[in-house]
């Protein structure tokens, strides 16, 4: 592997969810390491463990045991406000069912990640533009996610994933809620991130044919990592 | 986030609010209204009241035989409260006189005094009978002392003698036809020339006191119904009324309990009215400020349930990137909002309201009649409203800022 420096380390985490009476365990001491510009592709059954992953790595959540470092800081130790603040420059989300707000236009909804870490105004339209003209929505943005189709709204969140350039992209099932051809258009779009913008793209799929476009893939089953493995079938994109 | 965002951010969550947060504004629409239309209706009381009293003649002092009710709030004291058989016995025959005139003008505070006599006398205008109250006064000083003003015409001179002014009602609404100026008024059988109409809303009777006494059945000459005194310096006020009571304690050979007569001056009378006008309003505005409780009750409400359905948004916002202090103020922004928008629209209907009570209130005399809203009263229950709103929606916020982002998303 070219690239060495590590973005994202769990140590030994553990998260355990409280189910009423019962203790379920989501997650039994992972570790793993995802460096700087890996297409990571985590993939698992459901009920695998793998959103918990997914929102532990995004620092959407805080592991019951054990220590998540991003960008060499323990998240686990770090105050609410400054997690945020770390979380909205270096991770950008792209969810399975878009989550725009939609009384907000595409722009807007790009602009949002901006305005949340106090850019000013002219930078971050300037910024909003250039990422929706990335995902080729710039004739779209004043229109609101109703307006939009299920694709062209992925592509907004995309955008808007994009607007702080993060390093890290956290697509989850982004393809989920799309038809194949839709699908794999916003797969080929994260291919480009990787490859052209140097993201680093971590990706939770259930679906082995999209995890083959990554160049990683972790494989989790009952909470437990059982597979790492190096995709030398890595799909080719010609884009 | 920066504050301007945030606003514009809870701006857009009010625009984009369902019928639910305009059933919340309309609660705190109702509970403005109703203090501004209260406040109004207080402050239009008070104002026709001083007008009525005179916003000017702070420096006059009415002197009067026996107890007036008046003075029974000014001296904490009942009628025939001292007792005794002196004091029943002048209850009936009290009187002033021009003993009692003689022993004010050796008070060097007084600057002029008029006598009056009042009673109730028959008058006829082109045929029409009434009856009214009419005033004999000190022509000479009349114009001077009095807090009236002339409408048309002039006041009564020192030479005037079978002339009348009248109260503008007498001259306008009283008879079918209007009384003029120089017009001919028979009262008792006399005839008076109307030299002057009054700015008012009366239908008294103004003329020279030596034609009074011939007009009213049983008043004597030589003595008055009251002796309005103007003071020269109007800071003096409290200790040229002690000097007054003390000289006519000598000249009447009364002592504090046998006291017959009363002083009394209309700043106190203004004092006493006003501080019961602005209990009576505190009051009555109290109870519109439960309306406005509701109100915030609502608003309380109302968020809880935003809270709730934003929650989503709330972890799309955490998840990139916002901080709990930025969900924590678009709420509050978005509660105080809510305050603002029904506080302006409260304010709209207080002041429509304000104007349409005179209308609805035209039964009931005067008090009624004016209603007056002052830009404090708008500035108050605006900034009450929002406030009242922010405080409701403080825990909402609370709640919604500390949702954790990972539930907030999962929550459809």
């Amino acid at each position: 592997m070219k690239h060495k420096e590590k973005l994202v380390t769990l140590k030994n985490v553990w998260k355990i969810y409280q189910m009423g009476e019962v203790k379920v365990p989501a997650l039994k001491g992972v570790s793993v390491d995802i460096h700087k510009g890996e297409f990571v592709a985590i993939i698992g059954a459901s009920g695998s463990g793998k959103s918990t992953m997914m929102n532990l790595v995004g620092c959407l959540d805080l592991p019951t045991k054990g220590d998540i470092f991003l960008k060499n800081q323990n998240i686990t130790k770090l105050h609410e406000s400054k997690l945020s603040v770390l979380r909205g420059k270096t991770i950008g989300f792209v969810f399975q069912q878009y989550n725009l707000i939609q009384t907000m236009t595409a722009l807007e909804n790009v602009l949002l990640p901006l305005e949340l870490q106090e850019m000013n105004d002219e930078k971050a339209k300037k910024q909003a533009i250039k990422v929706l003209k990335l995902v080729g929505l710039e004739d779209k943005m004043y229109n609101r996610p109703t307006q939009l189709s299920g694709g062209q709204q992925q592509r907004v969140a995309i955008a808007r994933s994009l607007a702080n350039d993060p390093e890290i992209i956290l697509a989850d099932e982004v393809t989920g809620a799309l038809d194949s051809v839709t699908g794999k258009e916003i797969m080929k779009m994260l291919t480009k991130l990787w490859k052209e913008e140097n993201k680093t793209i971590i990706m939770i799929t259930h679906d082995l044919n999209l995890a083959n476009y990554a160049q990683t893939i972790i494989e989790l089953k009952d909470g437990e990592i059982i597979k790492i493995k190096n995709n030398n079938k890595q799909t080719t994109v010609r884009t | 986030m920066k504050l301007r965002k945030s606003l514009k951010f809870a701006i857009n969550m009010v625009l984009h609010s369902k019928l639910r947060s305009w059933l919340t504004i309309l609660g705190i629409v109702i509970g403005v209204a109703s203090v501004i239309a209260i406040i109004s209706l207080g402050e239009g009381m008070k104002q026709s009241l001083n007008s009525q009293l005179g916003g000017l003649g702070g420096d006059l002092v009415t002197v009067s035989p026996g107890f007036s009710s008046s003075s029974k709030f000014t001296h904490g004291r009942g009628p025939g409260g001292g007792g005794g058989s002196s004091s029943v016995a002048t209850e009936e025959e009290v009187v002033l006189d021009r003993g009692d005139l003689q022993a004010l003008k050796g008070i060097s505070d007084i600057e002029l005094m008029d006598t009056q006599v009042r009673g109730s006398v028959d008058v006829s205008y082109l045929g029409k009978k009434g009856s009214v109250t009419l005033t004999g006064v000190d022509q000479k000083y009349w114009a001077q002392i009095t807090i009236s003003e002339i409408d048309e015409g002039r006041m009564l001179g020192p030479a005037d003698q079978n002339v009348i002014v009248i109260g503008g009602k007498l001259a306008e609404g009283y008879f079918d036809q209007p009384i003029g100026i120089n017009k001919m008024v028979t009262i008792e059988d006399m005839a008076f020339r109307v030299v002057g109409i009054l700015d008012d809303s009366s239908t008294s009777i103004i003329m020279p006191i030596m034609m009074a006494y011939q007009v009213i059945d049983d008043k004597e000459t030589g003595i008055y119904d009251s002796i309005i005194i103007k003071i020269k310096d109007e800071e003096n006020l409290d200790l040229v009324v002690e000097k007054i009571e003390n000289k006519l304690k000598m000249i009447r050979h009364v002592t504090e309990k046998t006291k017959d007569f009363s002083v009394s001056s209309n700043k106190q009378t203004q004092e006493m009215i006003a501080e019961f006008m602005s209990s009576m309003t505190m009051f009555l505005t109290a109870i519109a400020g439960v309306s406005l409780l509701v109100g915030a009750v609502g608003i309380a409400n109302t968020m809880f349930t935003s809270v709730l359905e934003k929650t989503k948004e709330i972890g799309i916002m955490k998840a990139i990137g916002a901080k709990n202090k930025d969900i924590m103020t678009i709420f509050l922004f978005n509660a105080g909002l809510i305050g603002l928008v029904g506080g302006v629209i409260g304010v709209i209907f207080g002041i429509i309201l304000s104007s349409l009570m005179p209308i609805m209130m035209s039964g009931m005399g005067r008090l009624g009649s004016e209603t007056v809203v002052s830009i404090n009263s708008i500035i108050l229950s605006l900034s009450v409203s929002i406030i009242i709103g922010m405080i409701a929606g403080v825990i909402p916020a609370y709640q919604g800022s500390k949702l954790k982002p990972v539930d907030a998303l999962r929550y459809e």
